[in-house]
């Protein structure tokens, strides 16, 4: 290949993504580092203020940190939940079940509908007088709830409707790598007797490992990104109560145009999703035996 | 427990039961019938339980605004005015011809410059071969970066461009964001795929533009083909860019026509499923008939990686 290798080649196949991808990804994550150092207010001399932007975020910002809780609990519910029914999912849509490939399908559309229309789905779904869920549980003799609007359990049906949205996408990995489970193990234990439930439970489960992290990981990630699911079914309110830490961020540095405490924020999610990442890449080599 | 030791001979081999297909379930025939019922069973109930919600939106979408508030689930209001209101009032051509348009060039643009860059990356020989990984780690550890990071810098970058409010305040930022899945994915390929074909043709005398024409590009189509749904639907779906960057409503993109139904149609409703029908049946539409390669695409990071 070294006849084609001149060096001005490689440097025109190279320019223009690398200058894509270096002005718009890497010089923005610098700049917003340097911002988040900042009391740049939109306009004039910005002047470096250390780590004042963080402190304050820590210490005087009650939504800050009610962001953050609200993260934890969308993240400890809605991933909590998902690993395992995603994979009882998988498992149940893997037998022999009339119409399994069109249920396979149906159960992967949700996560190619627009975030934003998920968002106002739900609307219907979850709104305190004129919501679907509401209805049923009073058709049914049970009293309804705030589910959105209230001062608590929005992030929970913020991570019902974040199950709803992936439920199909995880099922689907999970399916993929159940087809590449070999057959030989799981038939000889079932003909040393073992039951259904212990083949899943100390064959599938323990050989598919990788596949629970590779879930877990992306999963996470995603949790990480919900934004418009808030700004439809909230918009972060009553008075702040429901933000997710990215929705919070959107607030502070489009709404209160506050950039430095704004990408300070940006700046959190950045890190907390390289560990998740570095993490991810870390399994992937393990698993590839690089 | 049936008698399985019959079936296997004094080497361990396993022989295959008398008359019986190799496909029957070797428990109790009747027991595991009954639980392939109930298999079965539960199955269908998980998957209306997760198609309920947008049943109920096109439910709503026929019933007049009054019966939404009142008692959506009588059939004999259905009303199909809601439409003609929604389509009166919902700019669908505009919207549509807008997204289209960007993510035309932004995918398009985004997958030529990650097959140069990828090709450059794996195939040509570098000088310094350091050099070389070390770019293509370069260009991977942009995964790690949420979008969310990148907002507000690129609405300064736009600003000082120029081009802030324009098709191409989002288009130059999803070229961007599409390089590393794609450079990902491709040169994941590259690296597998063996290089002997392209060596013959270029002893044939083949430049590097036939070479990647006549050669590289048609065994790649399958991987191309997923980057490509990949792109297209993150265009199409995406919010946070737009809701900043564009701020005229004649360049709005479905995705932001959708997040102003609310103020737009107020208690309307109807209309405002109506609309937001309108919005999820083509989408879903399209996804049945390319639902293999949708699935594929959007899951492709994960299971290749």
């Amino acid at each position: 290949m070294t006849w084609i290798s001149a060096r001005w080649k490689i440097c025109l196949l190279l320019f223009p993504g690398l200058v894509f991808f270096t002005g718009f990804i890497v010089w923005p994550v610098l700049y917003a580092a340097w911002v988040s150092l900042t009391d740049f207010a939109g306009f004039g001399q910005a002047h470096f203020v250390g780590l004042h932007n963080y402190l304050m975020l820590f210490t005087t910002d009650p939504f800050f940190w009610r962001a953050v809780v609200n993260t934890f609990i969308i993240l400890v519910v809605g991933v909590g939940i998902l690993v395992p029914a995603s994979f009882a999912l998988a498992l149940l849509l893997r037998q022999r079940i009339a119409g399994a490939g069109a249920l396979r399908a149906l159960a992967f559309g949700p996560a190619i509908v627009a975030p934003i229309l998920v968002g106002l789905i739900w609307v219907f779904i979850l709104d305190p007088r004129i919501g679907l869920l509401n209805r049923v549980l009073e058709a049914v003799g049970l009293p309804g709830a705030q589910w959105i609007g209230g001062n608590t359990l929005t992030p929970y049906a913020i991570a019902l409707v974040f199950i709803w949205s992936s439920i199909g996408f995880a099922m689907t990995i999970f399916y993929a790598g159940l087809q590449l489970q070999p057959h030989d193990v799981t038939e000889a234990s079932q003909i040393d007797g073992a039951t259904a439930w212990q083949r899943i439970r100390y064959i599938t489960i323990p050989m598919m490992r990788e596949t629970f992290a590779i879930v877990t990981i992306l999963l996470v990630t995603n949790v990480m990104k919900i934004f418009e699911l808030v700004y439809m079914l909230t918009g972060g309110g009553p008075v702040h109560r429901s933000e997710t830490l990215v929705s919070y961020m959107y607030f502070v540095t489009f709404t209160n145009q506050k950039y430095g405490p704004g990408m300070a924020i940006a700046i959190i999610v950045f890190l907390l999703g390289a560990v998740i990442s570095g993490g991810y890449l870390t399994l992937m080599r393990r698993g590839r035996g690089e | 427990m049936t008698t399985i030791s019959g079936f296997e001979n004094g080497l361990g081999r396993q022989v295959a039961p008398p008359r019986r297909s190799p496909l029957t379930p070797r428990t109790r025939p009747g027991r595991a019938r009954r639980s392939l019922w109930a298999a079965g069973i539960a199955a269908y109930i998980v998957i209306f339980l997760i198609v309920l919600p947008l049943l109920w939106i096109v439910l709503l979408s026929f019933q007049p605004s009054d019966r939404i508030l009142g008692n959506p689930w009588s059939l004999n209001t259905l009303t199909i005015d809601n439409y003609t209101r929604a389509i009166k009032q919902l700019p669908l051509v505009r919207m549509y011809a807008n997204t289209i348009l960007i993510a035309l060039v932004s995918v398009t643009v985004g997958a030529v410059v990650s097959f140069m860059a990828s090709f450059a990356l794996t195939r040509m020989v570098f000088r310094r071969p350091r050099l070389q990984s070390a770019l293509r780690v370069y260009v991977l550890a942009g995964l790690a970066v949420p979008v969310y990071v990148l907002l507000f810098p690129v609405y300064r970058i736009d600003l000082t461009l120029g081009v802030f409010g324009t098709y191409l305040s989002v288009i130059l930022p999803y070229i961007a964001v599409s390089i590393p899945f794609n450079t990902l994915l491709l040169t994941g390929f590259l690296r597998e795929f063996p290089a002997e074909l392209e060596e013959a043709a270029i002893i044939d005398g083949a430049g590097l533009w036939r070479l990647c024409r006549a050669i590289v590009l048609p065994v790649m189509r399958p991987v191309i083909a997923t980057i490509l749904i990949f792109n297209v639907v993150y265009v199409f779906n995406e919010f946070p860019f737009v809701s900043i960057l564009i701020n005229n409503p004649q360049l709005a993109t479905v995705s932001l026509a959708v997040s102003r139904f609310q103020g737009q149609y107020s208690v309307d409703y109807g209309g405002m499923m109506a609309a937001a029908t309108l919005v999820l049946v083509p989408q879903l539409a399209i996804y049945a008939m390319l639902q293999r390669q949708v699935i594929a695409g959007l899951t492709a990071g994960a299971v290749k990686g």
